[in-house]
């Protein structure tokens, strides 16, 4: 029996997401309308037939902005992640197994940065680096590193302890051996648990970059670039928001259920 | 034990004076919320015909003297009073705290005859002296004045003739004086309250002589003002004080522009500018509101096609931008019609605006794919984008997103893209990050506007060494235009100068004219008299009347 049969969190997360992938790979068979190509005579149309979602105010049809917004959002989100794991788990090994003074420095520049909120440091970096897709996805990325380094000092800590890994550093195992054999794979469900909670959060933060306009290319389709167009055209035209809106919400939703049901079984199984 | 024992038999007792106490104190409880509750209520009656009047941004500063916003003169336009005013009808000039003027026959010098028995909301008397350290504060570099100093042009000085009687003298002859003296930059201040507060605390402390006073300025929440009921000495238009004149006025910030709306229709405020297009819309049919579309003098919002750089540097490139646009469409969609469409470098209610540009440039998407392959455009590799000499047709368009710049360059990238031209738009977060990319040069289109009465605003934008030239124009016929028109008093002579400069200005293709801006404002239906100055964004709120 697959694990996602047993799991009903985990099947329905993973169904969600093979589907928000699925749409987003063929957007350009899915989407029925070009999802740049506005019609402003066809501005702000009720969902029908034609217009799944509605008409944005320039005319432009929102289900397919919605389709190929996943892309970009998506893989803004996954860069984002990308950029915040690879060196929160080299810092949070390092100054895990290192200990002593390393751990002292590096965590103290963590906690430094941890001060402030992640969304306040990630728009101090964007203005920095500048608008554009991977600008945000640095931002975001940066700013998530201390939380996830946090995270991986800890579940290290916990695992140098452990009789078999004090047996292998005793018998005179080289550090980075101890580090790949018997550390990583002891921490590796914390760690997995915690990059779902790290991706939902680049996406909630990268698409509010997004919102507020750091990303550049105003008339790409994105989820948070049209929640903001559709902010001004609330009253008039609801819909151009609340697509968006519930395709990120649902995103954010699966992967964080994803998360939880890859935590730690209970402990009597 | 006794204690036990006491507490069995004397139980009904004790509950009972308990009970009271908790009964009363709940009472007591309920009272003092009530009682809060009411002051924050009972502010609109006891402060007599009261209104919130919600402003749409937050001024880097407030001080006119030294900062630039016009949204400042929406409250302070009524705590100042100006040497002169403008009509708001006519837009003539009419006596403000000057009861009359005369220009030297030479142009370099206006002698202004001062109202007597004129006093600052300090108490402090109005006199020439008051108008001299207001002339001094001004042009002292120290105080960075970012709009007033230039509105004064070739100032070279002031001397007292007499204690009602002060000249200005100009090292050249300067036609807009006038109007610059009109505006709420050049609002007179109590030079009492000048010298008693810094440079920069000033501005939280603003004493003028105008109709209301400033009760206080709480930076980032509120502006109060109360009425001054002293003022005597109005301009013709102000109306008398009757019973329903506004005691007070209390500014309170919605820069959000979805939020707008939502306050006026809740009754949390009583009138504010700026509404979204969109949201206008919704708000005609609701009978507790009204909706007044305000066109500013000044600049249309616009675009500048900078003719430093191939293919801006040639002028049938630049007007088959212009037939390629579809203005119309624009509006429509993007400013639900609400705007005049614009057609030249001055919008149609500006002073010496020239209806003769309104027939050029009609849409023509297929006159502008003439006039682009006449100079060598085609579309060679069949991508959809025009290509000469193996480059693709490629532009940049440079805004900030003010006034729905977004959607509005939006709709021009696709309105190109059908003839042809590919465009990249770059959003910039701030006016700094604007007049940066101006500095470079790299951009093809870049939006800026701003806004006027007086035409000279031409100046800054198309005379070669203009300020905020960035079209990069550089013609020295047009150059003396503009010098001439700003140096002749004669308005029969500016009229014709200001022709000749836009029709050039379109015949040349400097600018892509978009829409006449219009400020939307919504007010309650109770609201009366309501009406703006010749400026068209500051509130005569001496005129307003609240109705029951």
């Amino acid at each position: 029996m697959s694990a996602a049969a047993r799991n009903p969190r985990l099947a329905v997360a993973l169904g969600v997401l093979g589907l928000i992938a699925l749409v987003s790979l063929g957007a350009p068979w899915i989407a029925s309308h070009d999802p740049r190509a506005a019609e402003p005579e066809n501005q702000l149309l009720e969902p029908s037939g034609e217009y799944l979602f509605g008409t944005d105010l320039l005319g432009r049809d929102v289900f397919s902005r919605v389709v190929y917004g996943g892309r970009r959002t998506l893989g803004v989100a996954l860069l984002t992640a990308g950029i915040t794991l690879a060196p929160g788990i080299a810092i949070g090994l390092v100054a895990g197994y290192a200990g002593r003074w390393l751990d002292w420095a590096l965590m103290s520049v963590m906690d430094a940065l941890l001060a402030f909120p992640s969304l306040l440091l990630a728009l101090a970096l964007v203005t920095v680096f500048g608008s554009g897709v991977v600008q945000i996805a640095f931002a975001v990325g940066i700013a998530g590193i201390p939380a996830y380094a946090r995270v991986v000092r800890a579940a290290v800590l916990e695992a140098r302890a452990v009789p078999y890994v004090e047996a292998a550093r005793a018998i005179g195992a080289r550090p980075a051996g101890i580090l790949a054999r018997h550390v990583v794979p002891a921490i590796a469900t914390p760690l997995l648990s915690f990059a779902g909670v790290t991706l939902s959060w680049a996406i909630l933060n990268s698409a509010a970059l997004m919102f507020l306009g750091y990303g550049g290319d105003v008339a790409a389709p994105d989820w948070g670039v049209m929640l903001a167009d559709g902010r001004e055209s609330f009253r008039t035209g609801p819909w151009v928001a609340v697509a968006p809106g519930v395709a990120l919400s649902l995103t954010v939703f699966a992967i964080n259920l994803l998360g939880n049901s890859v935590a730690p079984p209970p402990a009597n199984r | 034990m006794a204690f036990d024992a006491g507490r069995r038999q004397r139980a009904p007792v004790r509950i009972g004076v308990l009970g009271a106490l908790l009964m009363l104190f709940c009472l007591m409880v309920g009272v003092v919320a009530v009682l809060l509750l009411r002051t924050d209520a009972d502010d609109s009656g006891d402060n007599g015909n009261r209104i919130v009047y919600g402003l749409t941004l937050e001024p880097s500063g407030f001080d006119p003297h030294r900062h630039i916003s016009s949204e400042l003169g929406i409250p302070l336009f009524s705590v100042y009073d100006t040497l002169v005013y403008r009509h708001p009808q006519t837009m003539e000039f009419v006596p403000g705290l000057a009861e009359r003027w005369e220009m030297a026959p030479d142009g370099l010098s206006w002698t202004f005859y001062l109202k007597q028995g004129v006093t600052f909301h300090d108490g402090t008397p109005f006199d020439a002296q008051a108008v001299g350290a207001n002339l001094d504060r001004v042009m002292n570099p120290g105080i960075g004045s970012a709009k007033a100093r230039g509105l004064l042009g070739p100032f070279a000085g002031y001397e007292i003739v007499d204690p009602f009687t002060i000249r200005l003298n100009l090292s050249e002859p300067y036609a807009p004086l006038l109007d610059g003296l009109s505006q709420v930059y050049l609002g007179i201040a109590s030079p009492t309250a000048l010298a008693s507060y810094s440079n920069n605390t000033y501005q939280w402390h603003q004493v003028g002589t105008g109709p209301y006073r400033v009760e206080e300025i709480v930076p980032g929440d509120r502006i109060v003002l109360t009425r001054n009921d002293d003022y005597a000495w109005g301009p013709v238009f102000y109306a008398p004080v009757t019973g329903q004149s506004l005691d007070m006025i209390e500014f309170r910030f919605f820069t959000d522009p979805p939020t707008r709306s939502l306050a006026l229709e809740s009754g949390a405020i009583q009138m504010i500018g700026e509404l979204l297009p969109t949201d206008t819309e919704l708000l005609v049919g609701n009978p507790a509101l009204q909706i007044f579309r305000v066109p500013i003098a000044g600049t249309p919002q616009q675009f500048f096609i900078n003719t430093r750089r191939s293919p801006g540097d040639e002028q049938s490139f630049r007007q088959a931008l212009l037939y390629a646009t579809n203005r119309t469409a624009i509006v429509d969609a993007v400013f639900q019609g609400q705007s005049p469409l614009a057609y030249g470098p001055l919008t149609a209610v500006t002073p010496f605006y020239d209806p003769g540009v309104a027939e050029k440039y009609p849409f023509d998407p297929d006159f502008a794919r003439g006039l682009l392959q006449g100079i060598g455009y085609q579309d060679t590799d069949s991508d959809g984008v025009l290509d000469r000499d193996g480059a693709p047709l490629e532009l940049t368009m440079v805004f900030a997103p003010w006034n729905q710049m977004s959607d509005v360059a939006q709709l021009i990238q696709s309105q190109w893209r059908d003839i042809g031209i590919d465009v990249e738009l770059i959003q910039v977060p701030d006016y700094p990050t604007l007049a940066a990319y101006a500095e470079e040069g790299d951009y093809d289109l870049i939006s800026l506007y701003d806004f006027a009465v007086e035409a000279s605003i031409l100046n800054q934008f198309y005379q070669s060494d203009g300020a905020r030239n960035w079209s990069g124009v550089s013609d020295p016929e047009l150059d003396e235009w503009l010098e001439d028109a700003i140096r002749t008093p004669n308005q029969a002579d500016r009229a014709q100068l200001y022709a000749a400069i836009q029709d050039r200005i379109m015949e040349q293709a400097l600018v892509l004219p978009i829409r006449d801006y219009v400020n939307l404002n919504g007010a309650s239906a109770r609201l009366d008299g309501v009406i703006f100055g010749a400026h068209g964004w500051w509130p005569l709120l001496r005129n307003f009347q609240l109705t029951s």
